[in-house]
Parts: C-alpha cells; sequence; structure tokens
C-alpha cells in the first residue's frame, strides 16, 4: 500500500469517527464510539504495518515536538485569559464558574504531563535513574488519584445540623 | 547551509525518491536538504553521504 492511499483511508476514518461521534452524542450511547475508536485504530494498525513506505522520518518528529509546543502554549493562554473572563463574570451565568475551573485545571494537567515527559525526554531518558523518576510519577498519579476521589466524592454535600448530617 | 548532495546524487544517476528509500526518510526531506532549507541530524547527514559514496565535510558547507 502507498503512502497517500494510506493516508487517504485514515482522512475518511477520522471524517467517519466525526460523524459517529457526534450522533453518539445526539443519541447518548458512548459504547458506539468506544467501539468504533477500538475498530478503527485496529484498522489504522493493520494498514499501517501494509505501507512500505517511510512514514514519518526526523523532519516529522522535529516539527510535530515544536507544533506540539506552540499548541499547548496557545492553547494554555487561551484557557488562562478565558479561565479569568468567565470567573469575573460568574455572577452573570452559574454555569461560567465551573467551566473556568475546568480550563484552570485543564492548563494545568497539560502543562504538568508536559514536564514529565519533557524531564524524560531531556534527561531521564540518557541516565539511570529511571527508577526515580518511576516512582515520581507513581506518587504524583496517587495524588492525582487522591485528589480527584476527594473532588468527586461529594462529600462537602453534607453538613452537621443539630446533630444530624444532612444534605444540602 | 549549502549542500552538494544534488551533484553527488546525479553522479548516482539516483533519483530524490531513491536517495530517500536508501536513507530512509521522505522524498520531501531530500527536498528540503538539497535545498539547504533543513539541518539534518548527524545520523542522516552520515547516511547520506555513506549512499553517495563520499564524506560529510563535501556534502555540506555553513
Amino acid at each position: 500500500m502507498t503512502l497517500k492511499k494510506y493516508q487517504n483511508i485514515k482522512l475518511i476514518i477520522v471524517v467517519v469517527i466525526a460523524i459517529i461521534f457526534s450522533q453518539a452524542i445526539i443519541y447518548q450511547n458512548y459504547l458506539i464510539p468506544l467501539a468504533t475508536l477500538v475498530v478503527s485504530s485496529l484498522i489504522l494498525i493493520l494498514l499501517r504495518r501494509r505501507v512500505k513506505e517511510v512514514v514519518a522520518d526526523e523532519r516529522d518528529y522535529l516539527n510535530a515536538g515544536k507544533s506540539a509546543s506552540w499548541a499547548i502554549q496557545v492553547y494554555s493562554w487561551i484557557a488562562v485569559v478565558m479561565m479569568f473572563i468567565l470567573y469575573a463574570f460568574k455572577n452573570l451565568n452559574p454555569t461560567y464558574e465551573p467551566i473556568a475551573i475546568t480550563l484552570a485545571y485543564s492548563t494545568c494537567t497539560l502543562m504538568l504531563i508536559y514536564s514529565l515527559f519533557f524531564k524524560f525526554q531531556n534527561k531521564v531518558k540518557f541516565s539511570n535513574s529511571k527508577t526515580k523518576f518511576i516512582i515520581l510519577v507513581v506518587v504524583l498519579s496517587l495524588f492525582g488519584a487522591i485528589f480527584s476521589l476527594r473532588l468527586f466524592s461529594g462529600e462537602d454535600n453534607w453538613v452537621c445540623q443539630n446533630g444530624q448530617w444532612v444534605k444540602h | 547551509m549549502q549542500t552538494k548532495i544534488k551533484e553527488y546524487r546525479a553522479k548516482l544517476n539516483l533519483t530524490q525518491d531513491q536517495l530517500a528509500n536508501l536513507v530512509g526518510v521522505r522524498r520531501e526531506t531530500i527536498v528540503f536538504l538539497e535545498q539547504g532549507k533543513y539541518n539534518p541530524s548527524l545520523k542522516l547527514a552520515h547516511d547520506v553521504a555513506v549512499v553517495l559514496k563520499t564524506s560529510i565535510d563535501k556534502l555540506f558547507s555553513f
């Protein structure tokens, strides 16, 4: 299979996934997009193996790295500015606050993941301290998991009133 | 950056596509290399020099 043919098939698959996802959201079915994602990934892996030409080389990886860095910076700036604007006008619409918080946390998460990968690529990959880095990642993941559990546990929905726990 | 890849490639009657396949990159990368618009890695520069039966310092000048 030629690279051109593979890229065309990939484009068609992406379009099909987008259509299926949009329909799944409308009909609130979350299994179909999951199945589509798995099947399409398998198809792409199988097709990729049939391509004899070079799909990506060092120039592509260099461009990908630069593009990813710019994308993160652009997203972070937009998210931070939007977060401040939405948070400033939270009294106008109560939905602004959760959106602002989501933007803030997503930016922090993105930067944290980027920093970890950068650290790995920059130093850990070439050193013998891989174990230390893995331990750090595990500890951070545990903190993240505990924080997420605390955030979504709904503990703050309960208050003690007159010696009784009341949901408010 | 200036390169003599095109000259050496012509001497060996190689097309850009053939050279790209021999060094394991895409044809576009060879195009940019020949135009002096892409700074290759040491490995790629070495591979190109080996395929074109010359040395890196003869292929590239800064």
